[in-house]
């Protein structure tokens, strides 16, 4: 096992995509809808990467990032979007020094490539701390 | 009585307002009033006897003045008339005023022959600049009214004929005075529009004293123009109705100023409702493409395998699509670079080959200014604006043809891109509708390219216009502010 990684997104159609995605690249997933859920689950767990829905009932992504990285300066976390490249949300992810920002709407092979190079990326970065 | 009179006589010709002065025969000066001496500049007792038109009026006048005193007391034909003129004379105070004079003639008891006169002086100096400064205020009105263009003024008398036409009529309206003069106002009320309809409108203005409404008039080429108007009552100088005034306000600009926002609006709300929409779809949307990318690595048979193909490609369509909704939607605000507008555009041509084009050949012309100062803008989005263009021009000529680009310095304010091809055109119904997103002349467009080049450009504070002919072609004008 390579990695393991949280998905944080609230439709259970895009997490089960994501979780059997990685599973074939042989990575650990666990995954949960809401924002609220996924700091308990960083508080308790170990995770190489976070995969972070932008739009979220309750607390949003950007919000759960913010506390995120209260709690752990150096954890990866990618943010996932269906609004696609919109200058305004990657600057304010940026903000909050988030490792790398997805569309949805990219062609989805080219979205598994660039998830696999982030977490490669930030794992590396991650060893080398 | 009469005693108490002829008494007070000499004491009120003394005091008297007007300037008197009595002469003989000859013309010498026989009494003079105070108001005299003070008109003219005098000292009584220096001009008593003496002629007086050599002491009071010197100069080119005094010739006119002589033949005139010579006429009434020579009275050759009898008339036994006054006579009037008028002359500036320096009074006592230095000032110049100018008297109005009249010489009347006395007579002989006798033998009614003259034998002397009795003039009569008033000082007209404030009456008269009254009136010139009156005149100065009627002509600068008449210049004012003439500057005006976006109003009308025009004056019906009670048989509803226009008895004045002016201010900005001419300009608004095309109507000239002598079209209009004496015609019946109906000429100039749309009779389709209820609320121009001249009797209702009379009506109104007679109940009420005064009557305003948002109504159309009918200019002489019958276009309609759209106007605030104004009904008063028109009274004589006794208060007697003797008809009513009209000033209309041309609202052309600000309708269609106003159009200009609802649809600046109207787009808004569709960017909103488009990314809102755009971000629904593509959550299930990332799902389907998922999963078929994950059913690509199974064993499948040929016939499930082109399927697979085919729902893939139409996925992708689909997400192309939204993709482009959502570029639409955003308010991505320019990241602001120097950019010569030349080399941005050299930069775009060899993209135009990866989109896919039809094969025939096309030449491209450029014509560029050399002599181009920098605009400030997001290279990106411009050179986006510009390859949309070409894409256009490429697509309007699949059996080939030319596409000239030009670019000039227009007087050092604004680089203008024109960029013409020979292609198709678009019909004149729809050029109006051609920068609204989701219009699109193609049966395969989404419609928004030409909208997000719009936006694109606006956000620079610029300006795109497209001016095409049925089978001639099209040409793109762009305007882009320099620093």
């Amino acid at each position: 096992m390579l990695y393991k990684i949280l998905i944080v997104d609230d439709e259970a159609p895009v997490r089960d995509l994501f979780e059997d995605l990685l599973k074939e690249e042989d990575c650990h997933t666990v995954a949960c809808a809401s924002g609220e859920e996924a700091l308990e689950l960083i508080k308790k767990d170990n995770f190489d990467v976070v995969l972070l829905d932008i739009k979220l009932p309750g607390m949003s992504g950007l919000e759960a990032l913010k506390h995120i990285r209260d709690l752990n300066n150096s954890l990866p976390v990618v943010m996932i979007t269906g609004f696609g490249y919109d200058d305004d949300l990657i600057a304010r992810s940026k903000q909050f020094s988030c490792s790398g920002y997805i569309g949805k709407n990219m062609p989805v092979a080219q979205i598994i490539v660039t998830l696999k190079q982030f977490i490669k990326n930030a794992k590396e970065k991650g060893c080398a701390q | 009585m009469v005693t108490d009179i002829k008494e007070k006589l000499p004491d009120l010709i003394e005091n008297a307002a007007v300037a008197v002065l009595y002469l003989d025969h000859n013309g010498s000066i026989l009494f003079c009033n105070k108001k005299a001496e003070s008109v003219a500049g005098v000292n009584r007792v220096e001009i008593i006897g003496k002629n007086w038109l050599a002491v009071l009026f010197k100069g080119a006048s005094s010739i006119m003045i002589k033949e005139m005193f010579k006429a009434v007391m020579e009275d050759s034909m009898g008339y036994k008339r006054a006579k009037d003129f008028q002359c500036h004379m320096s009074s006592a105070e230095g000032s110049s005023r100018l008297i109005s004079w009249s010489i009347n003639p006395i007579f002989n008891k006798n033998n009614q022959t003259t034998e002397g006169c009795i003039l009569f002086g008033h000082d007209i100096t404030e009456i008269e600049e009254r009136e010139a400064s009156l005149k100065n205020i009627d002509d600068s009105l008449k210049n004012i009214f003439s500057i005006i263009k976006e109003y009308t003024l025009y004056v019906i008398n009670l048989d509803a004929k226009i008895t004045y036409f002016g201010m900005g009529g001419e300009a608004m309206l095309g109507w000239s005075k002598s079209d209009i003069i004496f015609k019946h106002a109906s000429i100039l009320h749309d009779t389709n529009d209820a609320a121009s309809n001249l009797d209702f409108i009379l009506q109104q203005a007679r109940l009420f004293g005064k009557y305003e409404t948002e109504t159309k008039l009918v200019a002489k080429n019958k276009e309609v123009i759209p106007v605030v108007l104004t009904v008063n009552h028109f009274l004589d100088p006794t208060g007697k109705l003797t008809g009513y005034v009209f000033i209309a306000k041309d609202m052309t600009e600000k309708k269609k100023l106003e159009n200009q926002i609802f649809q600046a609006e109207k787009l808004v709300a569709l960017g909103q409702l488009s990314a809102g929409m755009a971000h629904e779809i593509n959550n299930p949307l990332f799902v389907i493409s998922g999963r078929l990318e994950m059913l690509k690595n199974e064993k499948l048979s040929q016939k499930v395998k082109d399927n697979l193909a085919l729902i893939e490609g139409q996925t992708d369509r689909i997400r192309k699509l939204v993709d482009r909704i959502l570029q639409f939607s955003r308010k991505s605000t320019p990241v602001l670079e120097e950019i010569n507008v030349n080399q941005a555009i050299d930069n775009v041509l060899p993209l135009v080959h990866y989109n896919k084009l039809p094969q025939a050949k096309i030449e491209i012309k450029k014509s560029f200014e050399e002599n181009m100062p920098q605009i400030k803008g997001d290279l990106h989005q411009l050179q986006e604006v510009f390859l949309n263009i070409l894409i256009n021009a490429y697509q309007s000529m699949p059996t080939g043809g030319t596409i000239n680009i030009v670019t000039s310095n227009f007087k050092n304010l604004y680089a203008q891109i024109q960029i013409t091809d020979m292609g198709m055109g678009i019909p004149e119904d729809s050029l109006k509708d051609i920068f609204m997103p989701f219009f699109s002349t193609k049966s395969d467009g989404t419609g928004l390219g030409l909208s997000i080049c719009q936006n694109i450009i606006k956000n620079h504070n610029g300006i795109i216009e497209l001016e095409s002919q049925i089978n001639k072609g099209s040409t793109f004008t762009i305007k882009l502010p320099f620093i």
